[in-house]
């Protein structure tokens, strides 16, 4: 299992440090409940905008 | 702790430190700090640290909610629940004053409606088998627990599926977010948030004395709640909302498809902007991402500070089934029912949201299920 781990660990180092390398710089940190209109911690409208 | 995931070998009675892990935990915490430092974003280093606190946390007080609701429904015991909801009452003394007086701070709202109720139900029948909910998974997958790295990688495929699904349950109807500080005003908001807890506890307590079951929480649940309560509260200041778990999950899931080639362009729930932003930005500029990340590598450093990292031998087969399975399905309903544990129950009763009480009374009957399932994966009901 701990050669599993050691895989899983840096695999996912990897694709982290990759995705945030090559995505467009977004600044602050947000939660989808930012946006507005978002009625949910996914960011899915409320029942009354729909 | 989620049981039988995270064993110390009988073996190795002393505390041993397995520099490795503990050197890689540390190691992978710096560099994502370090990154979004870079970018200037010193709220995302006090994310990533956050969780890195809150996965000790868990992990030092065995911190599970999955076993408290099961010894609830099984035996009665209520200690782990009312623990539970010491983290809920702390946290809501600064979310319910606070996300209704200062702009730029929010509470964990939902719709209530069908989406909700099933969400709930689902993700309560998966958490028993997955044996951990959403903090759970991150904190067994960071304390060594193979098994769980199971449950964590069908919970990010179950969620994609979830974010696909959403869209229809929400088409079923339903009604607006019910926040008590609309009714009642910021104070008169965290009163009333606070009063609906202490009465779930006694309620929790009045079945627990009616069992002949213990209802008192253990002094690790309590310090653990009490230190888990405050780390919830410099998370909710550093990101602005209330911490939530599931929807990196979701972000995670996204990310992978897409890599592999599935197209989100015409599934509703990615053009809503939040998730649109979040699947073409920067995983580290996502919230629970950030959390998620460092409590599982703060669970991996506070394991390997005192044992063997990941010693065990995987667990047989049928038990990883019932991960696969569980995992699956608390991806699913978490989606659909707005979050898990912490984002849906903790969250939003520390918000005053009713959804918070609906999702905790859904998920109930669905634990039961859950709970009457284990044993056919060779899983106790205990």
């Amino acid at each position: 299992m701990r050669k599993t781990y050691v895989a899983v660990v840096l695999l996912a180092l990897v694709a982290i440090v990759g995705d945030h390398l090559t995505s467009p710089s977004s600044g602050r940190a947000v939660s989808p409940e930012d946006f507005a209109g978002a009625c949910a911690p996914c960011g899915a409208p409320c029942p009354s905008k729909k | 702790m989620s049981t039988a995931t995270v064993s110390v070998p009988a073996s190795s009675a002393a505390p041993q430190i397995d520099y490795l892990f503990l050197g890689a935990a540390v190691a992978a915490t710096a560099i994502l700090v370090a990154l979004v430092l870079l970018d200037g974003q010193p709220a995302s280093a006090a994310l990533i640290l956050g969780g890195f606190a809150l996965g000790i946390a868990f992990l030092k007080a065995e911190f599970s909610y999955t076993a408290s609701w099961r010894r609830f429904l099984t035996r009665g015991e209520a200690g782990g629940l009312i623990g539970g909801l010491i983290v809920i009452a702390i946290c809501a003394l600064a979310i319910v004053p606070v996300a209704a007086l200062l702009p730029g701070f929010g509470g964990a709202i939902a719709p209530l409606g069908p989406s909700l109720v099933v969400g709930a139900f689902v993700f309560g029948i998966g958490m028993q088998l997955a044996n951990g909910c959403g903090s759970g998974t991150l904190y067994t997958v960071g304390g060594g627990s193979g098994r769980m790295l199971i449950t964590l990688a069908f919970f990010v495929i179950g969620s994609v599926f979830g974010s696909l699904s959403l869209p229809s349950f929400l088409a079923l109807g339903g009604v607006d977010p019910v926040l008590a500080s609309d009714y009642l005003g910021p104070w008169g908001g965290l009163l009333a948030t606070l009063a609906s807890i202490a009465a779930a506890a006694a309620v929790m307590a009045a079945v627990a004395k009616k069992c002949g079951a213990n209802f008192m929480p253990s002094r690790s649940y309590i310090i653990g709640g009490i230190v888990i309560g405050l780390l919830c509260i410099g998370v909710f200041f550093a990101g602005g909302h209330p911490w939530s778990v599931t929807f990196g999950y979701t972000v995670w899931g996204g990310k992978i498809f897409a890599a592999l080639g599935f197209d989100f362009s015409q599934a509703e729930f990615w053009q809503w902007p939040g998730p649109k932003r979040a699947l073409t930005g920067s995983v580290l500029s996502d919230t629970s991402s950030l959390t998620d990340f460092g409590m599982i590598f703060g669970a991996m450093a506070a394991a390997a500070a005192t044992k063997r990292y990941a010693a065990t031998a995987w667990p047989p087969l049928k038990s990883l089934l019932a991960a696969a399975i569980g995992g699956l399905l608390c991806g699913w309903g978490a989606r659909i029912g707005f979050g898990c544990n912490i984002g849906a129950f903790i969250g939003g009763v520390a918000s005053g949201s009713l959804h918070g009480w609906i999702w905790f009374l859904a998920a109930l009957p669905g634990c039961m299920i859950g709970i009457r399932l284990r044993p056919l994966f060779g899983m106790s009901r205990e």
